[in-house]
Formats: structure tokens, sequence, C-alpha cells
């Protein structure tokens, strides 16, 4: 991985003094933090260090205390539930640890899901969904419940299911947390290909070895802030 | 397809059994609510219309025509409040033998009209035409259908030597007389009394009826009023028998609605709660709140429209048939009881998908609300903090430890626990009640049998056909029926109609003389009737009179009148009927005789046997065997006991959803005390103590609910005046049973879940996330 921390490249995410408290307890401490496009941002830090609810905020699926979260040039503090649910439809995409995928869906329309939100047609989004299967190698269990899947199987669906609408920023939560060692090699080199085609990523993560080969910038939390920021060289 | 269609049709698809369960509860509730709207439509509806489409009198007013002029009552017409008014007509009453046009003898109350139309109390011809011409009659017919044409020409000589031939048969809703002649051969009969038919612009109600009554006869000599007969008191008559089902099958339909309310608001709350990793997921996707609310709802629509629409079906299908029973034997006139209307089909199909939305808003909107950050870590809904010091509680305790962990699971949910028990609460009352007016209407149907001797039936002029008139006297057939071996008690019968002062219909009067043991168990305030005068009735028939014990009215048979009292109140009657004693009879018709006999056999005693020693006795004698009990009460049984398997199971559907989606809410737990040790037969275990102690606690509430609604039932029932000894149906081991009652919903509801749960491979609930 060879992509520069460029300053002059279009800024994605801005976050500015953000705090974030549950009850007496601060989860974010005024951490400040900037990711262009094209980035690929490695997360590390101890448990309840605050890197959940970084990639939260980011994702606009929670709201900081106070602060400003910018992503794509949304302020997504003021956006209300309805304006976060646009925003993250259009911008981002989300891989989780545990997958988060619909067991009421097959895996074809667990994709195509994501692209009929934005209005697309369903035999369209059927059809580019089925050419992300194809390309992630999981195509041949497209009609499959997620339930019946190897946990690398279903990462690769839920990695489909995040590039549905070609997001402008690609946030993974422990992606490889739950897979096993051949499952979670797979998945990091679909980020690290991903990645090598323009696509920004912002991974939250405990495993050295997928901030090391998939990213490019490492920043580490402790106590809700930022404590360090390391550029990163390429070992994939 | 939309993105909220493709994942509400997919929720649907996968979570069969609940969809199947609220598909059920809705299914089974619809049909309850259906068919009590279609009673209580019955009950009121057809009698409005029919009486509107004939311009049916508010007032019947009967006038002393020796103490006012024909000028007089027709300037009433022009009064204030009157809205229109027909008359006065002359009327008359005239005698009748003994089965003329198989009427029970007795009187005719008989008015001089001219002309069936009119602006009041427009009068529809059956059969013939209206009488034109003097010595022509035409006869009410009360009965639903016609008489056809085969009785017209029936004569009636009257005892001033008139001969009325019948011409027509017509029917009048407003009951303004029981036959009509020409007013020139009313004048011919020499009428003492004249008939006013009005409309007033203020009918509501009987207070306001009466002002509006006196309002219009201000001015008139004193006491030339002589009686007033209101549409209401009609219309009251009309529904009694209905009105008798008419307080259960509502309580019933109420709550079949209050469970079916329930049951949806905890399906739907304990899939939102059950869904919060789905939202979350549904919400970082992109789904706005709305988009999920309408994911939920749309998920719920499919099985309420779908059990709705099979339910109003089904309740269409069983109304008809339960309506005819409803209402067999009661006089309706021309208006129908059989037909549903559609507009009750209609509320049902709209209003309860609609109920159902509505109960399923609640929880939907928290769903709008819960941030997907929250949703999607917390894989479940959060614990309450209470639940967690229950548990802790229970654990320390010396319990079982499945027992144990069972107790505390309802204290984690706190919200559906209290939805379930609502449910349990509501099923053990349904069951109470049901109980109780099953106990209650077998020991009515049992009035008059507590010795538990036979009862035998006798009647004189053969049977069908067989029309062979009895060899032996009145007094002949009492003795030897009261010489027959087996015989305890013998008790003679005349049934006669007779007029009552101030009332234009006849009232039916039963006479008895002999054995009077039945009132022993029959009069419920007062005492049997004993002196020439005496009557007693049963609650419809001096509620509608608004008489009570000590009154005194003055009845009339054969131009012979009596002055009777009021001496007792019986368990039930019909709203027409009244008894009195032979020496009532005597005074009044002293040539009469009895047209039946009951004979009360000793307890043992062969009845069969019995009822042929009676035949043998006279060819002109029949005997049958009295049914051991009465249509009414097996209706009422009848329909207790389908609404109790009704909302039984909708009760039961409630727990068994509960547990299902505290299953799959809790399988990772499951599998995890599986994979420690613990046995299938502890998870059976645990799931059922779950609610088990819930079902403990909705029998001690529902019982004291069920036994107050048991309670207003029986007192509002206005036909019958059910005796305290009726009422008082609970004791110790009943309601025992009862409370057994909310623990067996409960544990019935749990034990498919529980044992679905004790299969589950631990491989499988560990793998899947």
């Amino acid at each position: 991985m060879t992509t520069d921390h460029n300053s002059a490249r279009h800024v994605v995410v801005r976050l500015d003094g953000v705090h974030k408290e549950y009850g007496d307890a601060k989860a974010l401490d005024g951490l400040s933090l900037e990711i262009t496009a094209g980035d690929a941002v490695a997360v590390m830090g101890p448990s309840g260090c605050g890197k959940s609810t970084l990639l939260n905020m980011v994702a606009g699926l929670d709201r900081p205390t106070s602060g400003t979260v910018e992503v794509h040039g949304h302020d997504l503090g003021k956006l209300n539930e309805t304006g976060l649910a646009l925003f993250r439809r259009r911008n981002v995409g989300m891989i989780f640890q545990f997958f988060n995928l619909i067991d009421d869906l097959p895996v074809l329309d667990n994709v195509a899901l994501a692209a009929q939100l934005t209005g697309t047609p369903a035999r369209q989004a059927r059809r580019r969904a089925l050419e992300l299967l194809d390309e992630l190698g999981v195509a041949e269990r497209r009609n499959n419940y997620p339930a019946t899947l190897s946990g690398g199987e279903r990462q690769r669906v839920a990695v489909a299911r995040a590039l549905m609408n070609r997001p402008a920023l690609l946030l993974a939560d422990e992606p490889t947390g739950a897979l096993d060692s051949r499952s979670g090699e797979q998945v990091m080199d679909l980020l690290i290909d991903l990645n090598q085609i323009g696509q920004t990523l912002l991974i939250v993560t405990h495993d050295p070895q997928l901030a090391t080969r998939c990213a490019s910038r490492l920043i580490e939390v402790a106590d809700g802030r930022v404590a360090r920021e390391s550029t990163l060289e390429a070992t994939a | 397809m939309s993105a909220v269609w493709t994942a509400s049709r997919a929720a649907v698809k996968r979570r069969r059994l609940q969809t199947f369960v609220i598909g059920l509860v809705v299914l089974c509730s619809t049909t309850t609510v259906l068919l009590a709207l279609a009673l209580l439509s019955a009950a009121s509806g057809p009698f409005d219309k029919a009486y509107a489409e004939q311009r049916g009198a508010h007032t019947v007013a009967t006038f002393d025509t020796t103490k006012v002029s024909q000028e007089q009552l027709a300037r009433t017409a022009r009064q204030p409040g009157v809205e229109t008014a027909a008359g006065p007509f002359g009327q008359t009453v005239v005698d009748i033998p003994k089965d003329w046009l198989w009427m029970a003898g007795g009187t005719l109350t008989v008015v001089g009209r001219a002309d069936p139309a009119g602006p009041v109390d427009r009068i529809e011809l059956l059969e013939g035409h209206w009488a034109t011409a003097p010595g022509e009659i035409v006869v009410n017919w009360s009965a639903q259908g016609s008489p056809g044409t085969a009785l017209l020409g029936t004569k009636l000589e009257t005892s001033g030597g008139t001969t009325l031939t019948v011409v027509g048969f017509a029917t009048s809703m407003s009951k303004s007389a029981s036959a009509w002649v020409t007013p020139e051969q009313m004048a011919a009969l020499h009428p003492s009394s004249a008939q006013m038919l009005y409309r007033f612009t203020d009918s509501s109600t009987e207070d306001r009826l009466s002002a509006s009554l006196a309002r219009a006869t201000t001015g008139l000599p004193k006491e030339s009023l002589t009686g007033a007969q209101t549409y209401l008191t009609l219309k009251q008559a009309f529904s009694a028998l209905a009105d008798s089902y008419l307080p259960f099958m509502t309580l019933f339909g109420i709550l079949g609605l209050l469970v079916s309310t329930l049951i949806v608001g905890n399906v739907v709350s304990g899939a939102v709660v059950s869904g919060y990793r789905h939202i979350g997921v549904l919400k970082a996707l992109g789904f706005t709140p709305s988009q999920v609310v309408a994911v939920y709802l749309t998920m719920l629509s499919v099985p309420a429209v779908v059990g709705c629409v099979l339910g109003t079906l089904a309740g269409n299908a069983l109304a008809r048939p339960i309506l005819k029973v409803a209402f067999t034997g009661i006089d309706v006139g021309r208006a129908s009881v059989g037909n549903i209307s559609p507009w009750l089909s209609v509320v049902c199909l709209v209003g309860m998908p609609a109920l159902v939305l509505l109960a399923a808003l609640v929880p939907a909107l928290r769903a709008h609300r819960l941030p997907a950050a929250r949703a999607i870590s917390a894989g479940g809904a959060p614990r309450a903090g209470r639940g967690l010091r229950v548990q802790r509680m229970l654990g320390a305790t010396r319990l079982p430890r499945p027992v144990s962990l069972g107790l505390g699971q309802p204290f984690a949910r706190p919200g559906r626990t209290l939805l379930t028990m609502a449910a349990i609460v509501l099923g053990v009352t349904t069951v109470t009640l049901s109980t109780g007016l099953t106990s209650t209407m077998v020991a009515y149907g049992n009035v008059g049998r507590e010795d538990g001797g036979a009862r035998i039936h006798v009647t004189t002029g053969g049977s069908g056909n067989d029309r062979t008139p009895s060899r032996l006297s009145d007094l002949q057939i009492e003795k030897r029926l009261r010489s027959l071996p087996g015989a305890e008690g013998v008790r003679a019968r005349a049934l006669s109609q007779v007029n009552m002062a101030g009332q234009t219909q006849p009232v039916f009067a039963d006479f008895y003389r002999g054995d009077d043991s039945l009132y022993d168990h029959t009069i419920v305030k007062g005492r049997a009737p004993s002196a020439a005068g005496e009557i007693v009735a049963g609650p419809a028939f001096l509620t509608q009179r608004g008489l009570k014990l000590g009154d005194r009215v003055t009845l009339e048979l054969n131009g012979r009148k009596i002055t009777a009292t009021v001496v007792g109140r019986l368990i039930e009657g019909d709203a027409r009927a009244l008894e009195a004693t032979w020496r009532t009879l005597a005074r009044l018709a002293p040539d009469a005789h009895a047209t039946e006999y009951t004979v009360r056999l000793a307890p043992g005693a062969d009845a069969r046997a019995h009822a042929e020693a009676v035949a043998a006795l006279d060819p002109g004698l029949h005997a049958s065997v009295m049914d051991s009990g009465n249509a009414g009460t097996a209706t009422v049984v009848t329909f207790s006991t389908v609404f109790t398997v009704l909302l039984t199971l909708v009760a039961s559907l409630g727990v068994f959803n509960t547990v299902l989606l505290n299953i799959r809410e809790r399988r990772r737990d499951l599998g995890m005390l599986k994979s420690i040790g613990m046995t299938p037969r502890q998870v059976v275990v645990m799931t059922v103590t779950s609610v088990a102690g819930l079902g403990a606690v909705g029998g001690l509430l529902g019982i004291p609910l069920g036994i107050v609604a048991h309670r207003l039932v029986v007192d509002n029932v206005g036909v019958v005046d059910f005796p305290a000894s009726m009422k008082d149906v609970w004791h110790a081991p009943q309601l025992a049973a009862m409370l057994m009652a909310g623990v067996a919903i409960a544990v019935l509801g749990a034990l498919v879940p529980a044992r679905s749960a004790a299969r589950m491979t631990i491989a499988s609930v560990l793998h899947t996330e």
C-alpha cells in the first residue's frame, strides 16, 4: 500500500472537537480527525477507548454530544434522523464484525436491498448485486440464507452490500474479528484491492496485521482522543 | 418492488409461525366481534326499519267515548308536539272461541278503519283485501310469513249476533288492533272506546312520550284516556329473548376485542424488541425511521388483513344460524332478523386491521426513535436493571436453578410480561364467566325438577291430525291421572287470552289448579297466587308494564271483569303472559275447563311407561315425556362454550407467542446454558416456569373479574330474574379449578416452544449470530 496522506486532496471526513458522553461515561473527549479521499485509515486502541463510537459518529449511526462531524460535505449534527438515513444510504457502506446481514433475506436480496433503497429498480439492483457477489466469489450462494453461510462467506456478502451504492467511504468495524485466519486473509485482500481502486477506507480493529496490511495511516485512540497518528508502510 | 416491501415480505415469509399466530388471533377476534355486532344490530335495527316503513305510531291511545267526543279527539292531532296523527277510530272487544284461526280463544280488539294507509300506522295487507263492506273483517297476522288464502272466508259470530267474515290478513307493526272492520260495521258493534294513533316530534324516551301524550290530551275530560301503548314497549318486547343473550354476547365481544388488542400489542412489541438488531441493520443500510415503521406495520398488516377477511367470512357464516336460534319464537312482525347488514362486515374489515395497526403503532414508533448504533450493538433489547436484581435474588435462593432462572425471566421484560399477564387474566376471566354462566343456566334449566322425578305432559284432543275428543271430563281426567301409580302430583292448566285495561293487545293468562309445588322454585319475589284475583308474572311482563308487587290491574274475559293484584314475581316468563289460579278463571269463565295437565312422577318412576298408561286412559289424551332441559339454556351454554373456546385459544396463542419470542431472543443464552450442561428437561422446566408464575397470578386476578362479570350478566338478563341460589355458583373446588385454568393456559401456551427450545442443537445456536 503506497497511498500517501495528501492534504491537497478532497477531505471526506472531518471531525472537530467531538465529544460523546453516555451518562457519566465519556466515550469521545474532543477528538479531531481528517480523512481524505482514497485514504485507508486504521483506528486502533484498547477496549473502551472510543473506536467504535468514532465509527458510529462517522457513519451517522450516533450523534455527538458536542463538536462537528462532517462527512462528504454533510454536517451530520445538522441532519435529522431521516436526513441521516438518506446520508447513510448514499455516502457510506458499513462492514461489521458480526456481519449484520438480514436473516430473513437470501444473499442476493440482502445485497440488492441497499440499492433498492436509493430507488434503483429491483431487477437492476439484483443484476448489480449478482455482479458484486460474482466478483467477491460468493455468487453461487446467492439464493442461500445468511444462517447457512460460513463466516468468511457472510463477510464477503456484507462487503458486497456495503459496496452496492458505490459509497464515498467504506467503514469496517473489526471486519476480520469473527473470522478464521484464512477467511480473514481473504477479507484483507479484498479491502486492499478496493483501496487500490480508490475506495476510501476507515477500519476499526484490534488486529495489528489488518492495520498494517490494509491501511496507509494508523490512528491510535486512547481515552476518547487521538493519542498518536502515523503513516504505515504497505506490507501486502 | 420497494425496499420496504422487500424487507416486509421477507419478514412475513421467514416468521411464518408468528405470522400464523397473529392471523389466527385476528381471525378469532373478528369472528367474535362480528357475532356480537350482528346480534346487537338484529335486536334493534330491523324493528326500527320496519317501524319506519309503516310509519308506526309512537303511541296508540285508547279513549272512553262516553267521556270524550270525536271532535275533541280530532283536535288532539293539532296540539303542540304532535307530528301527525290518525283517528279517532272506533274500538271494541269481541270474544273469539277457542281454536278460532288457531288462536287460544279469548278476546279480539277490533278497530274500525276505512283505509289501511294513512299518515300513521300504514297497515300491510298480506292476503285478501281490506274490509270495505259490513260483515267483513281483516285479522292481524303477527307471525312471520303469510297465513295463505285457505283461511279466508272463516266466520266469526259475535256475542251480539253479528257474523263477520275474514276477507284479509294484515300486519301492523304498531299492533294497533287485533282486527279491523269498516267504520260502518264498527258503529253497528256499538264501540265504547276510540283509538288515536300519534307520531310525536320527540319520541326518544318513555318519559318524553308520556309528556307528549299529556300535552296532546290537555283539556280532555278527566279519565277519558283509558290506556296508552308506546312503540318503545313493542321494541322491548321484540328483542326480549335476544336481550337475554345480549349482555353476555356483548361482554364476550368486548373481551374478544380486548384480548385481540392486547395480544396484537404484545406480539408487535415482541417483534420490535426481538428485532432490535434487525432494526439497527435496516437503519445502518439507510432505511429512514419512517421506512422502519412501515416495514413493521406492513409485516403485521398481512396476517391482520388475511385473519380479518377470514374472520368476517366465518362470522357471517355463524351469525345467520345463531340469530335464527336467538329469535326463534319471538313475534318479529315484518322485521327480518336473519339478514346480516353488509355494514357490519365493512366495520369489521376496516376496524380490525385499523385496530391492529393502532396496536402496532406504539411499539413501531419505539423502533422509529431507536438510535441505530444502540440497536445494532445491543443485539437485543437492553436489559432492565430490576430484572437483573431479581435474577440475582432468585439465584441466592434454594430453588433449583432452572426454576429460579425461569421465575426471573418475566422481570427482564416488564412490559411484555404485563401484556402476557393481561392475556392470561382475560382468558381466566372468560373461563370463570363461562363456567359460572353454565352453572347458572343449568340450575335454571332444572327449575321444577329438583326432586329428580320426570314430568309427563298431557294434552286433550289427541295429537296431530288425530283430533279425537276425550271421553272423560276435565275433573275425571285429573282424578284418573292422580290415581295412576307413580304420579306424585297433577297440575291442570287452561290458557286464555284476556284483556288488560289500558292495553290494546291481549295478554296470555295461564290458569292453574292442583299441584303448585312448581312455585317453590320459580317464585323469586313475593308468593304464589292462591285466592281469586291474585296473579304472578315474569320480569319482562312486569317491567314492560311498570308493574310491581302489590299493584292492581283489571282483567276482562267474555265481558266479565276482575281486579287482580300482583302477588309474586316469577323467575322468568313471556313478556305477554301472566299466571293465576283456577279461582280467578272461575270468576272470569265459570265454564272453562283445563286443556293440559302436567304429571309430576316420583323419583325413579318409568316416565315412558307412565306416558303409555296415560294414553291408555282415554284415546283423546296425548301424553309425552317432557324434556329435561330447555332450548334457551342449551343455546346460552352453547354460546358460552363457543366463546370460551375461542378466547381461551386466543389467550393461549398470546402466551405461545410470548414464549416463542423470548426463546428466539435468548437462543444464544440457551445455547450457552446447554453448552455448560443444562439438560433439555431443565430447559423445558425453565421455560415453562417463566410463564407458570404469570399463570398463577393471572388466575388470582382473573377469577374475581370473572365473578363480577358473571354477576353483571345474570343481573341484566331482561327476561329472567335469577334467584340468589342460582347466582351463587362459586365453591372452593371450582375456584381452585379456575386458578389452575390460569396456570393451564400459560403452561399449554408455553409447552410447545419450550420443547422446541430443548431440542435446539448447541452448535447451530452458537453458530447463528
